[in-house]
């Protein structure tokens, strides 16, 4: 079995930007903010975040950042639930969450609750229970939870649970495990897992592991790298993570790099981008591969990026 | 250098204006797609009738739009400057309230650069919402039909895009209560669902969009929508998606029986009994028939479990349930026997076609231990006649012995067995 090639994975993602020549990297500009998240929380998770310059990256964060709060995913475009957590995710990585009016970006998000608890991605108004989450860890990271109606908006989350335990989009959609993954992820930081099914969740989420050791994201798809990430920290936060087979999971990622020119693809032999590099990491983190830092698996960040948020006021 | 980039510039902007001629000449235009330039030819000798518009770049026929890939980059950095200058100027005159602006004149410019430019980049969400903004000073209905056509244009070269999906339901609740065709509406919208997820194969946001749909349905035409689906999901066995869209609809049936029955205007379960019963069967069926499908066995769990907890009298259920009780009360422990009956028949491996055969009886063995373990667990009963755990682990611990530990916990559920699965059923090679 191959190891990790650390280095190349560096060298990959401090290309990535730089690449400007086909149709299908600058056709991604509008969520560049996620692009950033992925790419520099990787570099973190590495032990490599000095590779890069920080305050060029902050000053192109702060100008994505509108007079409602919220932020864009690149400059001139509308601002956006989904980048604003990648946003104040990122600066919590550079230790810089004081350039941001946390009061500021609170407003935005407590703004986008709705009366039934669920929260607008944007003003326009698309309800998803991944927006919860958004909001939900956008808050705590700026210690703001009391900002919003916390009851409402578990009892929201918990109505789009299903029979088989997973979590859909709203109520009565279908499970999906990067759904599963934001409903989870809410219910912990607020403290209200007692609305998951334990044991029925944990059976759906390992029935993902499929014959080459990879995790699938729902019944009868390919196993793909990025749902490593959200079926494993799914597990490891209702406690049920030794219900899969760690180690060939470990192999299915390992073999999912390119390990001449760096990165991770969704599986075996495709092409390679930032964003299955980033949760092929972030997997192997949560399995405790050695030499790479330990992740959250409710915040998305560095175990040591989440140690200083909370306990170093 | 500096001249060459001119001309590059130069060459992209005539791309740009012969692209949204195109757009503009004919505006029925449903389908895009990027094709390689050598798909060109291919396509030409298949004209019959004659090309609408046909260079190295575009080719259009029968309002169908085909884009050379080589010129996605400079036809897409093209479109995304003008559609940002455009928006900045929209934006500047809008908030100076200024009385001379061409009002106008500005949002028709928003509105064919951003058509041009959704094309080429489905999510480009900036883009989604001028023309939601646009669209909604004018509350036309003719101009919110425009735009579902324009999220189905998107679709067909971008069936995944959540933006233009998510466009759609936005349109829908402005319609919704002001519109009387909502009922068409909603009808075709599932229509269309059901044609993009034919070209593309579980595609979780248009069945997303289909669940959706439902709360804006009537009873009737949920009925409907139960009876048109079935045909599809036996032609998609595989496709989970559709499954849970039948999940869903015979939830809603199922709330609005109990409602009828809170208001008396119902009395009895027949109609639900049969319409669960008919479910059982028909994905009785399909598992026998297409053996090894994941979906199917997970549509059975679901199928199982609700039966139980509605229609069955030994079962301490939530007072939700209880509205509907009335004259079926079937046993819980005749419902076992005949899903262990099925069970039993799905284990049998054939020394030909080995891995489906291994994998039905992985699926049915798994089907049996959840179900237990959740009539245990969520009911506090006992079965009479538990099936055959010990043996069921056995056999599942030899086929997928990294779930062991979800093995173990099932089968703690204990008690002596009578009936089960045979262990010597399931043959190793
Ligand atoms: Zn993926």
């Amino acid at each position: 079995m191959g190891e990790l090639v650390v280095d190349k994975h560096v060298k990959y993602i401090l290309s990535v930007e730089k690449r400007k020549d086909s149709f299908e990297s600058v056709v991604l500009e509008h969520l560049r903010m996620n692009g950033a998240y992925w790419g520099l929380a990787t570099l973190d998770l590495l032990g490599k975040l000095d590779a890069l310059d920080s305050n060029e990256v902050i000053e192109w964060i702060m100008k994505c950042q509108h007079e409602s709060g919220g932020f864009a995913g690149n400059i001139g475009h509308d601002p956006h639930m989904l980048y604003t957590l990648s946003a104040v995710q990122v600066l919590a990585l550079f230790d810089k969450l004081n350039v941001l009016d946390a009061d500021k970006v609170a407003n935005y998000i407590s703004g986008l609750q709705n009366e039934d608890g669920s929260f607008s991605g944007d003003e326009w108004g698309e309800v998803d229970s991944r927006f919860s989450y958004l909001a939900i860890c956008c808050l705590s990271i700026l210690h703001c939870l009391d900002k919003i109606n916390m009851e409402k908006a578990v009892n929201y989350i918990a109505s789009c649970k299903n029979v088989d335990g997973g979590f859909g989009c709203t109520p009565g959609g279908e499970s999906h495990a990067g759904q599963i993954f934001c409903c989870v992820g809410a219910l912990a930081i607020t403290g209200s897992l007692h609305h998951v099914d334990k044991d029925l969740l944990g059976w759906w989420l390992c029935e993902r592991q499929v014959k080459s050791g990879g995790l699938n994201g729902r019944p009868e798809k390919l196993p793909d790298v990025c749902y490593s990430w959200w079926v494993l920290s799914s597990l490891i936060m209702i406690d049920r993570v030794h219900w899969i087979n760690k180690d060939k999971l470990v192999k299915f990622i390992l073999n999912c790099q390119d390990t001449e020119n760096g990165g991770i693809s969704d599986r075996p032999e495709d092409a390679v981008d930032v964003y299955h590099t980033y949760f092929g990491v972030a997997g192997l983190s949560l399995l405790e591969y050695p030499g790479l830092k330990a992740i959250d698996p409710a915040h998305a960040l560095p175990v040591d990026v989440v140690n200083r948020i909370f306990f170093q006021k | 250098m500096r001249e060459e980039s001119m001309i590059l510039k130069g060459n992209s902007l005539s791309l740009l204006n012969e692209f949204e001629l195109i757009l503009e000449s004919d505006p029925l235009i449903d389908e895009v797609g990027f094709i390689h330039p050598s798909q060109f030819v291919t396509l030409n000798k298949e004209a019959s009738s004659s090309l609408e518009h046909e260079d190295a770049n575009f080719w259009s026929r029968d309002h169908k739009l085909a884009i050379s890939t080589d010129v996605l980059l400079p036809l897409y950095k093209a479109v995304k400057d003008v559609f940002m200058h455009a928006i900045s100027q929209y934006k500047s005159h809008e908030n100076l309230s200024d009385a001379s602006w061409d009002e106008g004149n500005l949002e028709s410019e928003v509105m064919k650069h951003s058509k041009a430019l959704l094309l080429l980049s489905c999510d480009f969400g900036t883009a989604w919402n001028f023309r939601k903004l646009i669209v909604s000073k004018k509350q036309h209905m003719l101009i919110f039909l425009d735009e579902l056509f324009l999220s189905a244009l998107v679709l067909s070269c971008s069936p995944k895009s959540e933006k233009a999906w998510c466009h759609r339901r936005w349109v829908i609740k402005m319609l919704a209560g002001k519109c009387s065709t909502m009922q068409v509406i909603v009808g075709k919208e599932s229509e269309l669902v059901e044609k993009i997820a034919e070209r593309s194969k579980m595609n979780y946001r248009a069945w997303n969009h289909r669940c959706w749909l439902v709360s804006y349905m009537t009873t009737e035409q949920v009925l409907h929508e139960l009876k048109k689906s079935r045909n599809w999901a036996g032609l998609h066995v595989a496709d989970n998606s559709c499954f849970h869209y039948r999940t869903r609809l015979m939830l809603r049936i199922r709330e609005d029986h109990c409602h009828k029955l809170e208001d008396g205007t119902s009395d009895g379960n027949d109609e639900i009994y049969r319409i669960w019963q008919e479910e059982l069967d028909w994905n009785e069926a399909l598992i026998k028939c297409y053996v090894g499908r994941e979906a199917l066995w997970l549509h059975r769990r679901f199928l199982s479990l609700s039966w139980i907890r509605h229609f069955t009298t030994n079962v301490g259920d939530t007072s939700n349930y209880r509205v509907c009780k009335s004259s079926i009360n079937a046993d819980i422990g005749v419902f076992m026997d005949n899903e262990l009956h099925l069970a039993n028949s799905c284990s049998t491996i054939p020394d030909n076609e080995f891995e489906d055969f291994q994998a039905q009886a992985i699926y049915s063995a798994t089907y049996i231990l959840w179900l237990t373990k959740q009539i245990s667990d969520s009911q506090g009963i006992e079965l009479q006649e538990k099936p055959n755990l010990g043996s069921l682990r056995t056999m599942l611990n030899t086929a997928c012995p990294e779930r062991s530990s979800l093995w173990d916990i099932s089968t703690r559920i204990s008690g002596k067995c009578d009936e089960g699965l045979k262990e010597n059923r399931y043959q190793r090679r």
